[in-house]
């Protein structure tokens, strides 16, 4: 009786954040967009079919590029002898984990009609990255690793044996390749492709950057609930809400087609675990293939960030491209300045709090589920879902839900105020609402891997339920939960989207610093931060790669 | 050392039940083997008598102490058990003398009465020279000992054995076996020992109990098990026996499919009606006199050989001195020994 009713308060005390901080305002937000009268109604949205087609076909678009680049290239990477294939695979999933609006900005430096130095190096106007295709081609590359991650576990988990039969058949090893393998890990590509998809949709740094102003202005969903908020006033946050709500309705849309196609890719996937497959030799072609796979490395991966770089040591964004004009005078002048300082130590705090509650509550999650077994996809599916949800539509939801104080009445007073408007507590709030899923995703995969009755052994040895699990499975989930603290540190101090719709006036964060450098004051210093972003992407890379091969030894 | 009573034991997952009015008593200092096919809820039985599980009725008592019943639910760790469980359950993040120690930290020994008892136990499986190994770096036999030495470190009650051998290849599973008999006759510790391999049960047993589909059939000492099956279903799993399902009619057996005749041996006990024969492969000749039967196939045993007859839906075998036979041709089969089952 004990167990069971601890179970059960357990799953309660998780619920109450949960419920109160992610569903509870997003469900408002819903219930106030579908519910809304007179000229924030659907007759208004009519109106807003540009934004809403824009958004549609931006992603797209998006998808569609990370599909044709990320389909080939994850066979290249993870199916054939290509030289170098370890160190392209690292260059190649960079973009996901350096935040879109940097590499909106990198593009910026390199195709901006004027001033980018392609369009000087190459003649006036070559490119111009401003508009709906230029938003499409940075979010797409930005989306590419999801593609590439996809397949590369497909890849793995497909049973090389089916290749080897179609071999002794007679097909040749290219021919086995396409015939075989290539349709099996199909569907695991497309749905890396759905998820691109969605990041597109719901992006806001590069369709602000690249479509505002532009000229026709394009605008998305994203960007239009913002201008929305900044506007203020009743009647603008109900017609953000609505266009949000719409926003919002993407999302199931997306996850059922993934679901789909998960589904039925799954069903022929080896279930053991990397089977190691023999890789394809390129013979002759190899050498062509090199060259090809590190042009395209070196043009969509280093060039835009070696164009910010270049940005943040020119006297002024636009300037003659010669050495004297380069200095470092913006570099001490941003990262010395007291207001840099200030946003990096919030950041960082923010950062390490969410971090840690995603650790907390994703963890718990992941043994809720495990100890409910009905009840437990209920669980991951409270803890995963608000990844999906827009980062503009959880900022939101949070900010119309917490925009009045909240009292809480017990016996007949006021037991305690919750007054979270305007302070940084929303933007913690939003940030491990928002990144739960890394917590409770790594978690739940590894106490999979776990036997349970490594802790069974600890109860029949004489430790209680805590000390069991602390003894045993805890030690083994470790390296998961440092992966997970990692990611969603990473995500929170570069976080921009929901930040900029959340920050307290006079408070920034890093992501809005960057976000109002680069839009309204200096491209050179955001130059500068964009590049400590980048450092600081790469050593919390560099740690979670230490990690990786910690757990290896381990095994 | 403590006897133990399973009384009226009942659990189900969801809607299908899986162990379903369980009673068994265990001596101080005994061994008594749970054996059944698998799925027929051994593991479920001894997770209750561990306390992992809690079921839905029934009674346990350990050393007269009730730790299951009404209102009743003694957890694992103070029932005072060691566990041996099927997949080892070595925990990867500790050395071998580090699982060793576990149960003897918990109950805050000294640390000089630690290691000297880690010592022992680990002297008891032939480990100490592995010591300070990590269980990766272990075969499949070593982390049993582990688990082995773990389970028995700290004088528990009573020993529970979860299939300890069946991941083992044949010649471990046989030195292990030898190894688990041994530590029994030096520490005396009342054992249960859940198995699917009758060959197990029967080798280091005091007593077995066949289990089938959550109930027992029949407790009693191997080899008055052997010699007199209370059921159909024991004389199969245990005695290897041919069982067939149909009736006795003029002294003879009809078997229900196909309706093939037997006639039965003189004084066998046999009142016409619904019955369940059962035959030892040794108990069937092929003599003159016999049904004729169409060979479907034959085994080379060495020291004699199987052969296979399909007769009432399944395949009857019969052992006895190789024969130059050939699949198809029919043989002549004659019931020398019999047991018959009334039925219905
Ligand atoms: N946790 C569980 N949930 C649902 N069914 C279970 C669970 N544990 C065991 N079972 C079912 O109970 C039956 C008996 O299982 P078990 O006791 O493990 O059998 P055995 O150990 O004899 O092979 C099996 O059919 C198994 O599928
Ligand atoms: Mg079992």
């Amino acid at each position: 009786m004990k167990a069971a009713s601890a179970r059960w308060l357990g799953l309660g005390a998780w619920l109450v954040p949960i419920l109160f901080f992610a569903v509870g305002p997003v469900g408002a937000l819903l219930l106030r967009g579908t519910g809304a009268h007179g000229d924030a109604g659907l007759a208004w949205l009519a109106s807003e079919t540009g934004a809403l087609g824009n958004t549609l076909g931006i992603s797209a678009g998006a998808a569609a590029l990370a599909f044709l680049l990320g389909a080939p290239l994850s066979l290249l990477l993870f199916r054939t002898d290509l030289p170098l294939r370890g160190a392209f695979t690292v260059l190649f999933t960079l973009p996901s984990a350096i935040p879109a609006f940097i590499w909106g900005m990198g593009w910026l430096s390199l195709a901006s009609p004027r001033a980018g130095y392609l369009n000087r190096l190459l003649g006036d106007g070559a490119f111009d990255i401003y508009g709906p295709a230029g938003i499409a081609f940075v979010e797409g590359l930005s989306g590419l690793p999801l593609v590439l991650l996809a397949g590369a576990a497909a890849l793995r988990r497909v049973d090389p044996a089916l290749e080897e039969a179609a071999r002794v058949c007679g097909a040749s090893p290219l021919r086995a390749l396409l015939t075989t393998t290539l349709p099996l890990a199909l569907p695991s590509l497309l749905s890396g492709t759905v998820m691109v998809f969605l990041m597109a949709a719901s992006s806001f740094g590069v369709p602000y950057l690249l479509g505002v102003s532009a000229s026709p202005p394009t605008r998305v969903l994203t960007t239009r609930i913002y201008e929305l908020v900044l506007l203020g006033g009743d009647a603008g946050l109900a017609r953000a809400s609505v266009l949000a709500t719409a926003l919002l309705l993407l999302t199931p849309l997306a996850l059922l087609a993934t679901w789909a196609l998960g589904r039925s890719g799954r069903v022929r996937l080896s279930a053991g675990k990397g089977v190691a497959s023999r890789l394809l030799p390129l013979g002759r072609a190899r050498g062509s293939a090199l060259v090809a796979v590190g042009l395209t490395c070196v043009l969509l991966v280093l060039l835009p960030l070696g164009a910010i770089l270049l940005t943040s040591m020119q006297r002024s964004f636009g300037a003659e491209l010669a050495w004297r004009e380069l200095t470092l005078a913006h570099w001490s002048g941003v990262l010395l300045e007291p207001r840099t300082l200030r946003a990096t130590g919030r950041s960082l705090l923010l950062a390490a709090g969410a971090g840690g509650l995603v650790c907390v509550l994703g963890l718990a999650a992941a043994v809720l589920q495990r100890s409910f077994r009905r009840l437990g996809a209920g669980v991951e599916a409270l803890a995963v879902w608000p990844y999906a949800v827009p980062g503009t539509v959880v900022a939101l939801a949070l900010l119309l839900a917490f925009s009045r104080d909240l009292r809480f009445i017990l016996l007949g007073r006021a037991a305690f105020v919750l007054a979270l408007a305007h302070t940084p507590w929303l933007l913690l709030i939003a940030y491990a609402a928002k990144y739960l899923a890394l917590g409770a995703r790594n978690s739940a995969e590894a106490l999979a891997q776990i036997d349970p009755s490594l802790a069974e052994a600890a109860r029949v040895s004489g430790a209680g339920p805590v000390r069991a699990f602390v003894d045993a499975p805890l030690p083994l989930l470790r390296p998961a939960l440092t992966v997970a603290f990692v990611l969603a540190f990473l995500a929170c101090a570069t976080e921009i989207t929901m930040s900029v719709l959340l920050v307290p006036a006079g408070s920034e964060v890093l992501g809005t610093l960057l976000f109002e450098l680069q839009s309204y004051a200096d491209p050179a210093a955001a130059a500068v931060l964009a590049c400590a972003f980048v450092a600081l992407v790469v050593v919390g890379q560099s740690v979670l790669a230490l990690v990786g091969r910690r757990t290896v030894e381990v095994r | 050392m403590a006897s133990i009573a399973l009384g009226g034991l009942f659990k189900s997952y969801g809607a299908t039940p899986v162990v379903r009015g369980l009673s068994l008593d265990v001596r101080e200092g005994e061994l008594v083997s749970l054996l059944g096919p698998s799925g027929c809820g051994k593991t479920t039985t001894l997770r209750m008598l561990a306390g992992l599980e809690h079921p839905d009725s029934g009674v346990i008592r350990i050393g007269g102490e009730t730790v299951t019943g009404p209102g009743v639910r003694v957890p694992p760790e103070r029932r005072g058990l060691g566990m041996v469980f099927q997949s080892y359950a070595v925990w990867p993040h500790r050395s071998v003398e580090e699982n060793v120690a576990y149960p003897l930290t918990l109950r805050r020994l000294a640390k000089a009465e630690v290691a000297s008892r880690v010592k022992e136990a680990l002297r008891w499986v032939r480990l100490e020279a592995l010591a300070t190994r990590r269980p990766h770096e272990l075969s499949g036999g070593q982390l049993q000992r582990v688990a082995l030495a773990r389970a028995l470190v700290a004088s528990p009650r009573v020993l529970l054995l979860d299939e300890p051998l069946s991941n083992l290849d044949a010649a471990l599973r046989e030195e292990l076996r030898a190894e688990i008999a041994a530590l029994r006759a030096r520490l005396g510790t009342t054992m249960v020992f859940v198995t699917h391999d009758q060959g197990e049960a029967l080798a280091l047993s005091d007593r077995i109990a066949v289990m089938n589909q959550g109930v027992i059939e029949q407790v009693d000492a191997p080899e008055r098990l052997y010699r007199e099956p209370a059921t159909p279903f024991v004389a199969g799993f245990v005695g290897g026996a041919n069982v067939l399902v149909g009736q006795v009619r003029d002294g003879a057996f009809h078997t229900a499919q196909g309706d093939t005749r037997f006639p039965l041996p003189p004084g066998t006990a046999a009142p016409d009606g619904p019955c369940t024969l059962v035959v030892r492969p040794e108990d069937l000749e092929l003599g003159a006199e016999g049904t004729p039967l169409p060979l479907s196939a034959r085994l080379f045993l060495g020291h004699a050989a199987e052969y296979r007859f399909p007769v009432g839906g399944t395949l009857l075998r019969v052992v006895g001195p190789p024969r130059e036979v050939r699949a198809g041709e029919v043989l002549p089969v004659r019931i020398a020994k019999a047991k018959l089952f009334a039925t219905g």
